[in-house]
């Protein structure tokens, strides 16, 4: 006989996140590579662009070393993007788990959010053995800051995504303005510069971005030397928690419609 | 006992709404063994996934306090790359399963897939994987299976398995079922619910049913 046991709400959830979750690990990447592609592809990326741009300049920006300031950026709006994708597309692929009473969407969601969350981890830790080696100075002045900097950042990008992977539940095409609005974030974000290379009037067409703020604040908690000129946790954490709010919301009213479509 | 709580249910078309439910309220009761019947396109899916909680209704709501199985051999939630194994323990550990290697094996035993339970589905079989699907739901003790169409499940020799299995089952849980096979329903059924025209009836006795069926 099986014996099904007594859940309580939390119970299932946890059971459902712990499910999603392996079989994402399992099925996520499935080639030759598998998942050290996910792991390899950043870290390859983040090298190159940081390396040249550190050669470029002298090795300096804003008394922190051109390689951090530009891997912080480049892990950062990485991990935005490609969370925000994945959650929204997550949805409507395990649409058909959703037989099953027990998963919902947001189940999937919270799943994929933490499968980012721990291959991102291994591709810092692979950043941080690049850095060993080309002797370039490991500090973190703030590690704290640094850590809720980017889980805010994951947190914004899941519930950016929860709202377009219910809304291309109703109409498709929603995936590709999303995929249009992403595009330009890794201009606009602070990657490639500091808010400070920017005279101060023109900040405003900026520092509405909460990425920007995010990237800023982790320079910030490496080096405090950096600074934090035009950013503060207050207006990313208020940004996250309205937007996480807004659509938790929105999610609560559509999802029951949106799966029975 | 289910209950069917002033449910609307609808799908959005080009003709504006197609209603299948318009404020519909009754009552499943319990200890039957009940076939749905009705005409093509009298809604006999949709209750049955509105039943087994895939779909929502748009107003109103169905509680119940009894385990439902999900929609039994539905194939969709088994994934092509992962193992029978895997996907055995996925399921399991979904529904709660208290002891999920236990569950493996009996799942493994029921489904006949040998070493093959090793490898990843999309190797299988068009035959094998609602095999697989069958054996995963069968193997949890639901109090309420629902079954859509059980006949299309495997070759023969494993249909008769099946069957076998789910009377087995009839005798301590229930199994709600739709088939147009009417022999079928006679088979595994002692009661009958009768959908026309959005409505419900249920009938106590079998034959009855079939007959009001039969007649419409």
């Amino acid at each position: 006989m099986t014996i099904v046991i007594k859940r309580n709400k939390w119970e299932i959830w946890r059971d459902v996140i712990f499910a999603l979750f392996a079989r994402e690990i399992r099925t996520g990447f499935n080639d030759k590579f598998g998942l050290s592609w996910a792991v390899l592809n950043p870290v390859a990326f983040i090298f190159i662009l940081s390396f040249l741009r550190g050669r470029l300049d002298g090795g300096e920006t804003h008394t922190i070393p051109t390689f951090t300031f530009m891997a912080i950026g480049i892990l950062f709006i990485q991990s935005f993007i490609q969370t925000l994708g994945k959650s929204a597309r997550t949805i409507k692929q395990n649409k058909p788990l959703y037989a099953f009473r027990q998963v919902q969407p947001l189940s999937a969601v919270i799943a994929g959010g933490f499968f980012q969350i721990l291959i991102k981890a291994f591709v810092i830790i692979g950043i941080i053995i690049i850095m060993y080696f080309l002797g370039i100075d490991l500090q973190i002045s703030d590690p704290l800051l640094f850590i809720s900097c980017y889980f805010l950042l994951i947190l914004l990008a899941m519930g950016i995504g929860l709202v377009f992977g219910i809304a291309e539940l109703f109409v498709q095409e929603f995936s590709k303005i999303r995929e249009m609005m992403t595009r330009p974030l890794f201009f606009i974000s602070g990657v490639f510069f500091s808010l400070q290379d920017i005279p101060k009037e023109y900040w405003h067409y900026l520092n509405w971005n909460p990425i920007l703020h995010a990237i800023e604040l982790t320079r910030y908690s490496v080096y405090s030397t950096y600074g934090h000129q035009g950013v503060s946790v207050g207006y990313l954490a208020w940004c996250v928690l309205i937007f996480t709010f807004l659509s938790l919301a929105l999610y609560h009213t559509l999802w029951k419609q949106a799966i029975s479509q | 006992m289910i209950n069917i709580n002033d449910v609307t249910k609808y799908y959005p078309s080009k003709l504006g709404k197609q209603y299948i439910f318009k404020n519909l309220s009754f009552e499943i009761p319990n200890g039957h063994n009940i076939g749905i019947l009705g005409s093509n396109g009298a809604g006999k899916s949709t209750l049955f996934r509105l039943l087994s909680g895939s779909e929502y209704p748009n107003n109103g709501s169905i509680i119940t306090d009894l385990s439902l199985s999900w929609p039994v051999a539905l194939t969709t939630g088994i994934h092509p790359l992962m193992t029978g194994r895997e996907n055995t323990r996925f399921i399991g550990k979904i529904n709660g399963v208290a002891d999920l290697d236990a569950y493996e094996e009996r799942v493994k035993m029921f489904a006949e897939l040998g070493n093959k339970y090793n490898l990843p589905v999309k190797s299988y079989s068009s035959g094998m994987k609602p095999r697989l699907a069958f054996a995963c739901s069968i193997a949890i003790d639901f109090d309420v299976y629902l079954i859509d169409e059980v006949t299309s499940v495997g070759d023969a020799k494993f249909r008769r398995k099946a069957k076998e299995a789910l009377l087995e089952r009839s005798e301590t849980a229930n199994v709600i079922m739709v088939s147009h096979e009417m022999d079928e329903i006679r088979q595994f059924c002692d009661s009958a619910i009768v959908l026309h025209k959005g409505e419900l009836t249920f009938y106590n006795d079998l034959e009855q049913g079939i007959e009001q069926y039969q007649a419409l």
